[in-house]
């Protein structure tokens, strides 16, 4: 039986332009069709931009015509979270205070799929500013869960996790500052990953936090991210941030199992967490099994309390987020979303010393998790710590503050993959987070294809009637 | 994990408050201020985590670099 389009990964369909099995104009028009049929559920783009995707498509089937190869994001279509900066087309952080902004220049992360030959699609919904959401009280409507759509995707990368887990793109770019790539990846049940601290440039993305802001993709498999990674990836010395290390290899160690492999496992972060479903617990324990069924050593360690990570996190994310605001938030506070409103007062009410004493104990808290990992090859604990709560479990008044442990690794910058774990019984998907040494993806992401590979989940996607006629 | 020190009573938090957001140049609106107050409440109990046992040897995270911050020049 054939497959259909949007099931083919990357590579798949990398190997199918090349070899004149498939057209970028195909792909691209089935996405198109895939997003009229299903988007009016999820809501995860508030930008499309057919006309130059087409356009795209076509200078991407012209270049494998004339036997032209620029990458391997050549001909596949993508999408950006709407934090991107995109020359022309209009980039609104999902806010009433950027409704009319049309930057000059491509973010790099998109001019680099730009100068690859991928077509981009469009721009996805994300919380406002990356921080505030989901709402409705925005411009646009909050994206929804493909696997239910009366339940939350996550955020703030939540058109991301939600275009990705609906199959309408096999990668989507998203931004994590306290979780927003994995954080969605864990609710709709995709790969999503926060690269290293400076190996991706954040220049032109619209920043929420400069020390803790990460660029990184959201994809249906571990080797679509792979993908993505060699694409986005490198130095650029206009980026502050930005490291100047070599890039790695992201697929070497793909296939390559974790036999041999110590994998440290702080079970104390979330095994009695405010929130943690007995479900998500025992699906954690049941990849550790997993894992050391396929060769690795699963050590029990231990680390500096949770919340202690999550509180330095906080203090320096409302910090830096306040002193970008600032000026607006002064002058037209009500322009912002309740939830945003809320958070963004926070920024004003913390002291030079309290930040100080917070960029300190971050120093403190980044050299205790590497010390672990200096005899563990990686680490896995918790993402999302329950299933996607219901739209309805929302308080407009108060934002939300669902269970999820990301932030730590936010703090340290150390490279950190959600990948699915299971499904609930209600149906919706389950997680864990694999973190490795900084600057080693490959070995996160090795860990996350064996895994992948053992278990076979991502076979399993949400189902839609109406998708089934695209 | 050292305890954090007792909570402000409710009285104190909200003047302390009112002068942050005064200092800030944030007018407030009434309506709103009971969600800020237990956000602020929050906000106090994790800066005071901040405050751990170091000496004035112990350097932040992000200690300036002239190296980074120059290289683009």
């Amino acid at each position: 039986m054939t497959k259909a389009l949007h099931d083919y990964s990357i590579a798949e369909a990398g190997k199918l332009l090349r070899s004149g099995g498939v057209t970028s104009m195909a792909l691209t028009e089935h996405a198109f069709e895939r997003i009229k049929a299903i988007d009016p559920l999820i809501n995860s783009f508030i930008t499309l931009t057919r006309d130059s995707a087409l356009a795209e498509a076509a200078s991407a089937d012209a270049d494998f015509a004339k036997g032209i190869d620029k990458g391997p994001m050549q001909g596949i279509p993508h999408a950006l979270k709407d934090i991107y900066g995109t020359a022309g087309i209009r980039t609104t952080c999902h806010s009433k205070l950027l409704l009319d902004n049309v930057p000059k220049e491509d973010s790099v992360v998109a001019a680099k799929f730009k100068a690859q030959g991928a077509v981009m699609l469009g721009k996805l919904a994300t919380h406002e500013f990356a921080f505030g959401g989901p709402s409705f009280d925005l411009p646009f409507p909050p994206a929804r869960n493909p696997w239910n759509p009366a339940h939350i995707p996550g955020g703030s990368s939540s058109g991301s996790g939600a275009a990705v887990a609906a199959g309408i793109v096999r990668m989507a770019m998203g931004s994590d500052t306290g979780g927003s790539i994995r954080g969605p990846a864990g609710y709709c049940g995709t790969i999503g990953l926060k690269p290293t601290y400076g190996l991706v440039s954040r220049r032109g993305v619209f920043p929420l936090s400069y020390t803790l802001d990460h660029c990184g993709p959201l994809s249906w498999t571990v080797e679509d991210s792979a993908i993505a990674m060699e694409v986005i990836a490198g130095f650029d010395p206009l980026d502050p941030g930005c490291a100047d290390v070599p890039v790695p290899d992201f697929r070497g160690k793909l296939g390559r199992g974790v036999q041999g492999m110590r994998i440290g496992l702080p079970r104390h972060w979330f095994a009695k967490a405010e929130g943690a479903s007995p479900e998500t617990l025992r699906a954690i324990d049941d990849a550790a099994q997993t894992l050391a069924k396929l060769g690795a050593t699963i050590e029990e360690i231990e680390l500096p309390d949770y919340e202690l990570y999550n509180a330095c996190g906080r203090v320096i994310l409302f910090a830096e987020a306040y002193a970008i605001h600032e000026k607006d938030f002064q002058t037209r506070p009500l322009d912002y979303g309740m939830y945003t409103y809320l958070r963004m007062t926070m920024g004003a009410m913390i002291t030079a010393t309290d930040l100080t004493q917070a960029q300190r104990l971050r120093r403190e808290l980044s050299l205790a998790l590497n010390a672990k990992l200096k005899h563990c090859d990686a680490l896995i604990t918790a993402s999302t710590l329950a299933p996607a709560h219901a739209f309805a479990d929302l308080d407009p008044n108060s934002p939300p503050n669902f269970p999820i442990q990301t932030m730590p690794l936010d703090v340290t910058g150390n490279p950190a993959m959600s990948i699915p774990t299971g499904f609930s019984a209600s149906g919706l998907p389950l997680s864990m987070q694999i973190v490795g040494r900084a600057f080693d993806e490959p070995t996160v992401l090795g860990i996350g294809a064996a895994f992948e590979a053992a278990t076979n989940l991502h076979v399993r996607r949400p189902s839609f009637d109406v998708a089934k006629a695209a | 994990m050292p305890e954090a020190p007792a909570p402000a009573d409710d009285q104190a938090l909200e003047a302390e408050f009112d002068i942050l957001a005064k200092r800030a140049g944030l007018a407030v609106p009434g309506d709103r201020k009971p969600a800020l107050l237990r956000g602020f409440k929050d906000l106090k109990r994790m800066t005071a985590q901040m405050r751990q046992p170091r000496t004035a040897a112990d350097e932040p995270a992000g200690t300036y670099s002239i190296l980074t911050v120059t290289r683009s020049v």
